[in-house]
C-alpha cells in the first residue's frame, strides 16, 4: 500500500507540471496585461513595473524562474495587492474555503449515505421513492438557485439565519454548507441506493442471511463495504465539484474564500494569483483523487493485493 | 436490419411478410419507456422547450433588448407574464431567448463531447492492447485536471465567446463518454457473438458496424441524455459567475444571477428563470433515467 | 418422527409480467441422519422450496401462500423472522452453488466463520476462533490456523466450497441444505466434495437435503430422491426404486436424458484414414499482467503446450479436460480466434497459421464454431433471418432468390419452425437459441465444426435433444467435429475418438470405448473414477 501510494504521488508530479505549463501559457498568451487599467502610467513606470515583476524577460525564462520559485514554495508576489505575496493570499482564503468544503462534504456524505441505504433496503417502496424524489430535486436545483431560495426563505422571510458572512454571526455557516453540499448529497444518495441494490442481490448477502445474522449485521458488516465503493470513487470528482461550487456559494453569501479571490484575480488579470490558485486547486483535486483510489484499494482486499505487486 | 444486409430488399421483404415479425430489443425498450410516466413527462416538457426556443423570434411578445425605463421592474401582469426587469425589459421574452442559448449550448457541446468520446472510446476499446493503455492513460490524466477552473480561466482570458464555450465544455465532457463507450466495446468484444462474427469471416468494419455499434447505441443514447443537463448546468454556472454569455444577450444562468442581486425587491426575476432551468433539468434527467431503465431490462425487472 | 416435515408448501412470485407458481403444493419429509436429494431442471422450484422454509425468498415479489414445515415441533413458516434467525445457521445451515460469490470477498474467512458461531452460541471470540480452526480442519483445510486470516479469493474453487461447508457446520446444525454445491466445480473436485459431505453426514448423523439438477450426482449420494418439475413434486422414493422403476413420465425422460444411461451412440467408424486437419507443435501463451501500471510484471501462461493432433474426415473428436486445462484455447487457436505463438495448423493443403488476414477471412467458411452460452452467442439485435443470412451474403455464396429457401432448409435441419424467422434471440429459449447457433455454423457448409461446450449451459432434457440433433446432423451432412467438453458422459455418448487434456498438454487419446474402458494414464483414470456412477448402470 505504501509503495502504491508513493508511486501515485510520484506520478502526480508530471501531471502537476503539465497543469503549471498549460496555465502559464494560457495566462501569458492572453490579450491584455495586468497593468492595462493604469492608463495614466507613463511608459517608464510601466517598464519599471514589468521589470519589477520579471515580465520583460523572455517567456521561457519567466517560466523557468516561476517553476524554480514554485519548487521552493514561493508563488510570487500578487500583481494587484503589491504588498502581499500569493502564498499569503492563498493561505488567507484557503482555511475558509476548506472549512466550507469539509462541512459541505460531511453534510453530503452523512445525509446521502443514510438516505441511500434506507432507500436501497426497501426498493420500490415509499422509503425508496420519497428520498429519491427529493434527491432528484437536489440534482436539478443548482447551487446558484438553491442558495438564493434558501436565503429568501430562511434569511429574509423567516429571519432564522443570517443571509451572508462566514463566522461573523452564529449559524451563518449553516446555509452555505447546505447550499454547497445539497447536490452532492443527492448524487451520493443515488449512488448508495444503486450500490445497495446491487450488493443486496449478491450471493454472499444470501449466505449472511442464511447464517442467521440480524439485519443490522448483514447491512453494516456485509453490505456496506461493497455498496460504498462507488461512493468512495466519487470522492475525487466530488472534491473538484465542491471547489468550483465554492465559487458560487462564496459569491452568494459574500464569503471571503479562495473562490472569490480567484474570480477577482481572473478579472483583474493578476497573473501570479491566477497561476497560484489554479495550481493550488489542482494539487487539492489530484490529492483527493489519489486519496479516493487508496481508500478504494483499502476497502477491497483483492485490489489491495494486486497493488502490492511484489506479493507473489 | 434486414435491409442493412441486403441491397435489393423489396422482393425478399414481401416474401418474409408472411412470417410473424419479432419484437426487437429497441421496440421492447420503447414500450417500457412509454409506460414510465416520468420519462414521458420529461419528453413532453423537453419537446415543448425545444419548440418554444426554436420559434422564439416569432412568438416572443417583445424584443429582448427593448428597454422601458418608465416601467422599471414590475411584477408579473397580463402584459408581462413574468414581469419586467429594472430596465423594463420583458422577462418572459428574455427567458425565451435565454432558453435558446442554454439549449443550444447543451446540445452542441454535448455533440462535441459525443463525437470525440465515442470515437476515442471505440478505438481504444476495439484496438486494445498498448493503444488502449495509452489512450485511457491520457483520459486518466485529463480527469485529474481541475477543468472547471480551466474553463473559467479560458473564459476570462480569451473573452466570453459562445464558440469557446462549446469547445471548452465539450472538451471536458468527452472524457466520461470515452470511458463508458470503451467499457461497452471492451465488454462486447469478448462476447461470443462477436467471436462468432469473426469466425464467420466478417471484416473488422463489418463487425464494428453490424455487431458492435448497434449494441452500444443504447448506453450512448442514455448517457447523452444525461450529459445534456450537466452541460446546461455548467453553462448556467459560468453565466452566473458572469463568465458566460455577454449582455444584453441572456441565458438562464445570467438571468438567475441578475435575479439574485435583486432577490429582496423583485423575487420574480429570480424565480421564473430558476423554475424554467430546473424544469428542463428535471425533464432531461427523468428522460435519461427512463431511457436507462428501458434499455437495461436488468434494472427494470425488480 | 421425521426431523423436518413439509406439507402443502406453495410459493408464488408476483411480478409485473404475472404470477408464477414457483412451488405448488409440495410435501416431503426428512429423517434424522437421512440424505434427501431433490432433482429438477432450472425453474422446477427445487431451490425456492428450500429457501421458503428458511425465509430466504425475497418477499415481495415472492409470497408463501400456504403450507406447514414442522421442524423440532415448530412450524418454520409461522414462527416469524426473529425466531427463524435463531434457527438459520444454527440448527439448519445452508451451502450454495457458487463458492466464488457466496463468500463475502471483503471479509477474512475467519471473521465469516466466527460471526455465525458467536451470534448463535454467544461465545467469546477466542472460543469461536478455535472452533473455526477445528471446523476448517474437519473439512480438510490444511494450515487452518494460518489460513483463517486469508480472504476468499486466496482459495481455489474447491477449497472455497470447503470453507463454506465449514462455515455451515460450525454451529453443529442438525440439517444441512446444500443447493447445487458441486455444480460450479470440476469433476474431480466434485467427487472430493461429495465424499466429504457423505463422511460428515455419517460421522455427525447429519441430515442433508441435497439439491441438484444432476440425477447422476444425486443418485450417488442420496438415500431418497424427490423429482420436481415446474414447482410440483412428480415422484419421490428410494434411489434404487426411482432408477429401476420410475413411474412418472418426466422421471423416465430425465433418466433417459443421462447420456451414458441411454443407448450408446452408434459410432460411425473406427477411423477413416482421410486426414482433414493436422495440428503440429502448437503453442499458445498468454501474458499475465499483474501489478499496477508502473510496476507491471509480465508472466507467461502456456495455455496450449506443444499440442499435435489429427482430425479425420467425418469423425467427432472429443476434447475433454477440466477448467483451465486449455481445451477452449486450443479450439480457438486452431481456427485463429486466438493467435498461437508457434506451430502449424494444416487444413487440406493450406497452412491456416500463415494466411494473410484477408485470405484468412475467405478461408473461414471452411471452419465454423458453436459456442457454449446460447444467450451470448447470438447478436441480440439481429433476427434469426439476419443471423443466418449474414454468413451467406458475406461469402457471396448465394443469390437473393435462393436465400429464403436456403434459410428455410437450415431451419428445418435444426428443427426450428420456419415461422420464427423474423424473431429476435431474446424471444427464444436456451435450447432454441442453440439450434439457431448450430444453423448459423452449418450455413456455410463448413468442413470442420468446433463445438465448445455446446450443451453445458442447457438443462439435461434439452441437452439430450441437442446432442441427438448434433449426431443426426453429423450423419446427414457427414460433418467433422471437434467437440470440446468437461462432461465425460456427454463425450462418451457423442464422440468417436477422445483426447484428454491437462494443463495445456494432451495426456491421452484413443477411440472412445477403448479409452473409457481401459484408460492408461493416471490422470484419465482419476477423471473417469470421478464420474458419478448411476445405480442402474452398475446393477
Amino acid at each position: 500500500m505504501l509503495r502504491y501510494t508513493l508511486i501515485r504521488l510520484l506520478a502526480a508530479i508530471p501531471v502537476l507540471f503539465f497543469v503549471v505549463l498549460i496555465t502559464f501559457t494560457l495566462v501569458h498568451t492572453a490579450p491584455g496585461g495586468p497593468f492595462d487599467d493604469e492608463r495614466k502610467a507613463s511608459p517608464e513606470v510601466l517598464e519599471g513595473l514589468n521589470r519589477h515583476y520579471n515580465l520583460d524577460a523572455p517567456i521561457q525564462k519567466q517560466f523557468v524562474d516561476y517553476v524554480a520559485n514554485l519548487i521552493q514554495g514561493d508563488f510570487g508576489p500578487s500583481f494587484k495587492y503589491p504588498n502581499r505575496s500569493v502564498s499569503e493570499l492563498i493561505s488567507t482564503g484557503m482555511s475558509t474555503t476548506l472549512e466550507l468544503g469539509i462541512y459541505a462534504l460531511l453534510f453530503a456524505m452523512c445525509l446521502g449515505a443514510l438516505t441511500g441505504i434506507a432507500a436501497g433496503l426497501k426498493p420500490n417502496s415509499l422509503q425508496d421513492y420519497m428520498p429519491m424524489s427529493i434527491a432528484m430535486i437536489g440534482i436539478c436545483l443548482p447551487s446558484f438557485v438553491m442558495g438564493p431560495l434558501l436565503v429568501l426563505l430562511f434569511g429574509i422571510y423567516l429571519e432564522w439565519l443570517p443571509v451572508a458572512g462566514w463566522g461573523l454571526s452564529p449559524g451563518d455557516k449553516l446555509l452555505p454548507s447546505i447550499t454547497l453540499g445539497a447536490a452532492y448529497a443527492a448524487y451520493i444518495a443515488r449512488l448508495t441506493r444503486n450500490g445497495m441494490l446491487d450488493v443486496m442481490s449478491q450471493d454472499y448477502i444470501r449466505t449472511a442471511k442464511a447464517k442467521g445474522l440480524p439485519q443490522y449485521r448483514v447491512v453494516i458488516f456485509h453490505a456496506l463495504r461493497g455498496a460504498l465503493a462507488p461512493v468512495i470513487s466519487f470522492a475525487g470528482p466530488a472534491a473538484a465539484g465542491l471547489l468550483s461550487g465554492s465559487f458560487v456559494v462564496e459569491t452568494i453569501y459574500q464569503i471571503p474564500g479562495l473562490g472569490r479571490f480567484y474570480l477577482q484575480a481572473a478579472f483583474n488579470r493578476d497573473y501570479t494569483m491566477i497561476l497560484g490558485t489554479t495550481i493550488f486547486f489542482a494539487v487539492l483535486i489530484i490529492f483527493f483523487n489519489i486519496l479516493a483510489d487508496i481508500l478504494l484499494a483499502w476497502v477491497n482486499p483483492k485490489l489491495r493485493q494486486s497493488l502490492r505487486g511484489n506479493s507473489r | 436490419m434486414i435491409s442493412s444486409l441486403l441491397t435489393k430488399k423489396s422482393q425478399l421483404n414481401t416474401a418474409l411478410q408472411q412470417y410473424e415479425s419479432g419484437r426487437s430489443l429497441r421496440q421492447d425498450a420503447f414500450v417500457r419507456l412509454k409506460k414510465n410516466k416520468l420519462a414521458v413527462f420529461g419528453l413532453i416538457v423537453l419537446s415543448l422547450m425545444i419548440v418554444l426556443s426554436l420559434l422564439t423570434p416569432w412568438i416572443a411578445p417583445y424584443s429582448y433588448e427593448a428597454q422601458n425605463l418608465d416601467l422599471g421592474a414590475s411584477p408579473p401582469s397580463w402584459q408581462h407574464w413574468m414581469g419586467t426587469d429594472i430596465f423594463g425589459r420583458d422577462q418572459f421574452t428574455r427567458v425565451l431567448y435565454g432558453s435558446r442559448v442554454s439549449l443550444m449550448v447543451g446540445f452542441i457541446a454535448t455533440s462535441v463531447a459525443l463525437c470525440i468520446g465515442v470515437l476515442w472510446g471505440t478505438i481504444a476499446g476495439y484496438v486494445g492492447g498498448r493503444v488502449d493503455a495509452i489512450m485511457m492513460r491520457i483520459v486518466d490524466v485529463l480527469y485529474a485536471l481541475p477543468f472547471s477552473i480551466f474553463i473559467i480561466l479560458l473564459m476570462v482570458v480569451f473573452g466570453r465567446s459562445l464558440l469557446l464555450l462549446f469547445l471548452a465544455i465539450g472538451a471536458v465532457e468527452w472524457l466520461t463518454m470515452a470511458r463508458i463507450v470503451r467499457g461497452q466495446v471492451l465488454n462486447l468484444r469478448h462476447q461470443e457473438f462477436v467471436e462468432a462474427a469473426v469466425s464467420l469471416g466478417l471484416s473488422r468494419w463489418q463487425i464494428m458496424t453490424r455487431h458492435i455499434i448497434p449494441n452500444i447505441l443504447g448506453p450512448i443514447i442514455v448517457y447523452t441524455t444525461l450529459t445534456i443537463p450537466s452541460v446546461i448546468l455548467l453553462e448556467s454556472f459560468l453565466s452566473f459567475l458572469g463568465l458566460g454569455i455577454q449582455p444584453p444577450q441572456s441565458s438562464w444562468g445570467s438571468l438567475i444571477s441578475y435575479g439574485v442581486e435583486t432577490i429582496e425587491e423583485y423575487p420574480w426575476l429570480l424565480i421564473y428563470p430558476s423554475v424554467v432551468l430546473s424544469l428542463t433539468l428535471f425533464a432531461l434527467n427523468f428522460l435519461g433515467d427512463g431511457l436507462r431503465d428501458a434499455f437495461d431490462p436488468r434494472t427494470s425487472k425488480d | 418422527m421425521p426431523l423436518l416435515s413439509v406439507s402443502n408448501l406453495t410459493t408464488r412470485f408476483y411480478t409485473r409480467e404475472g404470477v408464477t407458481n414457483a412451488v405448488e403444493n409440495v410435501n416431503f419429509s426428512i429423517d434424522e441422519g437421512e440424505l434427501l436429494g431433490i432433482v429438477g431442471e432450472s425453474g422446477s422450484g427445487k431451490s425456492v422450496a428450500c429457501y421458503s422454509l428458511l425465509g430466504l425468498v425475497p418477499c415481495p415479489p415472492g409470497k408463501i401462500e400456504s403450507g406447514e414445515a414442522l421442524f423440532d415441533g415448530k412450524d418454520l413458516l409461522k414462527i416469524g423472522e426473529r425466531a427463524l434467525r435463531d434457527i438459520r445457521g444454527n440448527s439448519i445451515s445452508m451451502i450454495f452453488q457458487d463458492p466464488m460469490t457466496s463468500l463475502n470477498p471483503y471479509m477474512r474467512i475467519g471473521d465469516q466463520l466466527t460471526e455465525a458461531y458467536r451470534q448463535h452460541k454467544k461465545s467469546s471470540k477466542t472460543e469461536a476462533l478455535s472452533r473455526a480452526i477445528a471446523s476448517l480442519e474437519e473439512v480438510g483445510i490444511r494450515d487452518a490456523e494460518k489460513r483463517i486470516n486469508a480472504y476468499p479469493h486466496e482459495f481455489s474453487g474447491g477449497m472455497r466450497q470447503r470453507v463454506m461447508i465449514a462455515m455451515a457446520l460450525i454451529s453443529e446444525p442438525r440439517l444441512l441444505i446444500a443447493d447445487e454445491p458441486t455444480t460450479a466445480l470440476d469433476v474431480t473436485v466434485q467427487a472430493q466434495i461429495l465424499e466429504l459431505l457423505k463422511n460428515l453426514q455419517e460421522k455427525r448423523k447429519l441430515s442433508i437435503i441435497f439439491i441438484s439438477h444432476d440425477l447422476a450426482v444425486v443418485s450417488n449420494i442420496a438415500n431418497r430422491v424427490l423429482v420436481m418439475k415446474q414447482g410440483e413434486v412428480v415422484e419421490q422414493g428410494e434411489v434404487a426404486q426411482i432408477f429401476n422403476a420410475p413411474t412418472h413420465e418426466y422421471t423416465k425422460k430425465l433418466i433417459s436424458a443421462i447420456p451414458a444411461s441411454g443407448k450408446p451412440a452408434e459410432h460411425k467408424f473406427a477411423s477413416s484414414s482421410d486426414k482433414l486437419l493436422s495440428v503440429e507443435n502448437l503453442y499458445t501463451r498468454f501474458n499475465l499482467q499483474s501489478g499496477s501500471f508502473f510496476n507491471r510484471k509480465n508472466e507467461k501462461l502456456t495455455a496450449v503446450n506443444n499440442v499435435s493432433l489429427d482430425i479425420y474426415k467425418g469423425e467427432i473428436l472429443g476434447l475433454v479436460g477440466e477448467s483451465g486445462s486449455g481445451k477452449s484455447t486450443l479450439g480457438r487457436s486452431i481456427i485463429r480466434l486466438i493467435e498461437a505463438d508457434s506451430g502449424s495448423v494444416r487444413l487440406g493443403d493450406q497452412n491456416i497459421r500463415s494466411l494473410s488476414p484477408s485470405d484468412l477471412r475467405k478461408a473461414r467458411l471452411q471452419f465454423q464454431m458453436i459456442f457454449q452460452d446460447p444467450f451470448a452467442s447470438l447478436n441480440p439485435r439481429m433476427t434469426v433471418f439476419d443471423a443466418l443470412a449474414e454468413p451467406l451474403i458475406t461469402h457471396k455464396l448465394i443469390d437473393e432468390k435462393n436465400l429464403i429457401q436456403t434459410i428455410n432448409e437450415l431451419l428445418d435441419d435444426v428443427g426450428l419452425e420456419r415461422k420464427y424467422v423474423r424473431k429476435y434471440p431474446h424471444e427464444f429459449s436456451g435450447g432454441q437459441r442453440q439450434r439457431i447457433a448450430i444453423a448459423r455454423a452449418l450455413a456455410l457448409r463448413p468442413k470442420l465444426i468446433i463445438a465448445d461446450e455446446p450443451v453445458s449451459a442447457l438443462d439435461v432434457t434439452i441437452q439430450a435433444q441437442i446432442l441427438e440433433l448434433m449426431l443426426s446432423l453429423s450423419k446427414k451432412h457427414n460433418l467433422t467435429m471437434l467437440f470440446i467438453s468437461h462432461d465425460l458422459a456427454v463425450v462418451r455418448y457423442i464422440c468417436d475418438r477422445v483426447m484428454v487434456m491437462q494443463s495445456g498438454c494432451i495426456v491421452e487419446q484413443g477411440e472412445t470405448e477403448t479409452l473409457f474402458n481401459s484408460p492408461q494414464e493416471a490422470y484419465t483414470q482419476s477423471l473417469l473414477a470421478a464420474i458419478p456412477q448411476i445405480p442402474s448402470a452398475t446393477g
